[in-house]
């Protein structure tokens, strides 16, 4: 029977920011949620689980103030969390992160049968944690996947790719990133929400974990983007219906 | 002094928002204008564990405190108030009352199913000459051997085209006076019990409500909740539940209208800027949710005192009677704000305004709860 990780991440709520009378973005009252696609890969173990048995556990890096996302990662169904917590990783880098999940992978969850994240977390969309994980841990990587299945050892998947669907299996252990398409999420039920707290929990701290490296990039400043759109009338006769045609031409749209 | 949530329950109000969002917004105008329970709602509402919060986990609930069910009632009423009523009277008096009041076989056969979200109760006590004045109810329930026979007509009663399971008040000894009436469990499909047609109403059209009506009803002996005499103790105790309940519908109504009101002004440009910028619409939205923040900490505090396990019963009428007060003075405010298209069919404000008219009549009018809150304060 598999065990299987599935890795969240708790971004901020984009609904609660606000802009500032500046442009700047306000942070001051924003609520936090596990990451969309996230809430994909954790429906997807609990898929599997309910076919195959085993075990589902939810692995995360954050702050000490996330332990929400931990009651809300188990209420999803996992058996157990991993929490790799310290006031310093809050905003951290892909790179960062993914060292960080390798580290608690390697001391505490071996041996594993298949690791699920979601394609991009829902703030930075750098889909790069993932693929840097199964990199640490030297174990195959599956991408952009909208159907998973465990076979006889291995995971078969279909990805989908620019021009069409490529189905392809590894031997596991392996690491898949999956599309929203993959499932739909639940709403967690009353009682798991209350029973989360009741599932163990392991907690690492910053000093039972190997140094993680420093990040690249510094952020120097956050300001809201400004569209500009074109606007443009056009009338309702032949020739105007012929320019609106041309227009959509010129910029490739049709 | 911490009024903070806790963890589960932010999680919670959380997945009920979304679940409204995904379930019932989309069905909340056309239940409203076809008057139609959505059977198929009840059931989603009902896997996830909403149709018996605070019940204990061993009846069939989820055993979670009774703030945490309240905020859950707010948060679907902010979707549709018909539906967060209809969850409120179905838990919050038919359920708290066997809960409180009803012996373990009892809890098995009816709090078990109702916890579960398998049929809907009903509280049936209001009859077409006893509105606010319970007394001058005529309903007898007469003991024949084994079994109480019921004779008398109810009015008014929520749930009641809908529901399986009927919590019915009656006289069982008029002469004792007040402690002359008993309550009874009575399941749905009993001879003798016949529930009218849905009421058409103005506002809270898909919550179903209808006349009962008993004729020589046979039931037996134990399925008289408590004691003979009991029957208006416990009413007074499911209003004082059910009560918190309304006026967290109520807050979910206020949360709508303040929602709908700021979405508007900001958008709807007037005299080249949005009207929100007006100092007549910006202060009536203040007022909107100073009010809102108020009620929520009026009807909060009334659970968390029910939770903690002390007495409530005035709080829980402050937090109604205010609440639905507010609910109707700022729905009419936000119809106000959206003018002309506020006024018309498919607006949710014209919506709001509609079913916050009854929060201020039902489980008590505002004139009864002041008879509650001046009788505890004139002590």
């Amino acid at each position: 029977m598999p065990t299987i990780i599935t890795c969240f991440k708790w971004v901020v709520d984009e609904s609660y920011i606000r802009q500032g009378t500046a442009g700047e973005l306000d942070f001051s009252v924003v609520d936090y949620r596990i990451s969309d696609y996230d809430r994909n890969a954790i429906e997807e173990a609990m898929r599997l689980k309910a076919i195959y048995g085993g075990e589902v556990l939810a692995l995360t890096a954050g702050v000490p103030e996330a332990t929400k996302s931990i009651k809300d990662a188990l209420s999803r169904g996992p058996d157990r969390a991993f929490f790799a917590v310290d006031p310093s990783f809050g905003g951290l880098e892909p790179a960062q992160t993914a060292a960080l999940l390798a580290a608690v992978v390697k001391a505490h969850i071996t041996p594993y049968d298949l690791i699920l994240c979601g394609e991009g977390s829902g703030d930075l969309y750098a889909q790069q944690v993932g693929p840097r994980l199964a990199e640490h841990l030297g174990i195959p990587s599956i991408s952009f996947v909208q159907k998973v299945d465990i076979q006889e050892g291995k995971v078969i998947a279909e990805r989908r790719v620019e021009e069409g669907i490529e189905v392809v299996a590894a031997t596991l252990p392996a690491l898949v990133t999956v599309l929203p398409d993959i499932n739909v999420p639940r709403i967690p039920g009353v009682k798991d929400t209350l029973m989360a707290s009741k599932k163990p929990v392991l907690s690492l701290k910053k000093e039972d974990l190997p140094p993680i490296p420093e990040p690249y990039l510094q952020t120097l400043e956050m300001k809201t983007a400004k569209l500009s759109r074109a606007c443009e009338k056009f009338g309702s006769d032949d020739a105007e219906i012929n320019r609106f045609l041309n227009a959509l031409r010129k910029k490739a749209a049709i | 002094m911490d009024f903070k949530l806790t963890e589960e329950q932010e999680l919670i109000r959380k997945n009920m928002r979304e679940f409204a969002e995904k379930h019932v917004d989309p069905i909340a105008v056309e239940i409203d204008e076809e008057s139609r329970h959505p059977a198929e709602l009840f059931k989603k509402l009902a896997d996830n564990d909403w149709m018996g919060m605070p019940i204990p986990v061993e009846y069939g609930g989820a055993g979670s405190d009774y703030l945490t069910h309240i905020i859950a009632v707010e948060e679907l009423s902010r979707s549709c108030a018909s539906t967060g009523f209809t969850v409120s009277i179905h838990v919050g008096i038919a359920e708290m009352l066997i809960l409180l009041f009803g012996n373990e076989d009892q809890k098995k056969k009816y709090l078990t199913p109702l916890a579960k979200g398998q049929n809907l109760g009903a509280f049936v006590l209001t009859e077409p000459g006893a509105g606010t004045d319970i007394m001058a109810a005529t309903t007898t329930a007469v003991l024949d051997g084994n079994d109480y026979v019921v004779n008398g007509a109810k009015t008014f009663t929520s749930n009641g085209p809908t529901g399986g399971t009927y919590l019915v008040f009656a006289w069982t000894d008029k002469a004792a006076g007040r402690k002359g009436m008993s309550a009874f469990i009575i399941p749905r499909e009993t001879p003798g019990m016949k529930a009218g047609e849905h009421f058409k109403k103005m506002g809270l059209r898909s919550s179903q409500t209808s006349e009962i009506l008993f004729k020589d009803c046979r039931v037996p002996k134990e399925n008289l909740l408590g004691k003979p005499g009991d029957g208006m103790a416990m009413a007074m105790a499911g209003f004082d539940n059910g009560r918190i309940g309304i006026a967290a519908q109520s807050l979910g109504i206020l949360q709508a209208a303040l929602d709908e009101s700021i979405r508007y002004a900001k958008q709807r440009v007037q005299f080249g800027q949005p009207i929100a910028r007006q100092q007549a619409i910006s202060w009536m939205i203040a007022n909107m949710a100073t009010d809102l923040a108020a009620a929520r900490f009026l009807t909060y505090n009334a659970a968390w005192l029910k939770d903690q396990k002390q007495p409530f019963s005035k709080e829980a009428s402050m937090a109604k009677l205010f609440a639905s007060e507010k609910a109707m003075e700022h729905t009419i405010k936000a119809v106000q704000i959206q003018g002309g298209y506020g006024y018309c069919k498919g607006a949710k404000v014209e919506r709001l305004m509609r079913d916050a008219k009854i929060t201020e009549i039902y489980e008590g009018t505002s004139e009864a709860q002041r008879m509650v809150i001046s009788g505890n304060v004139l002590r």
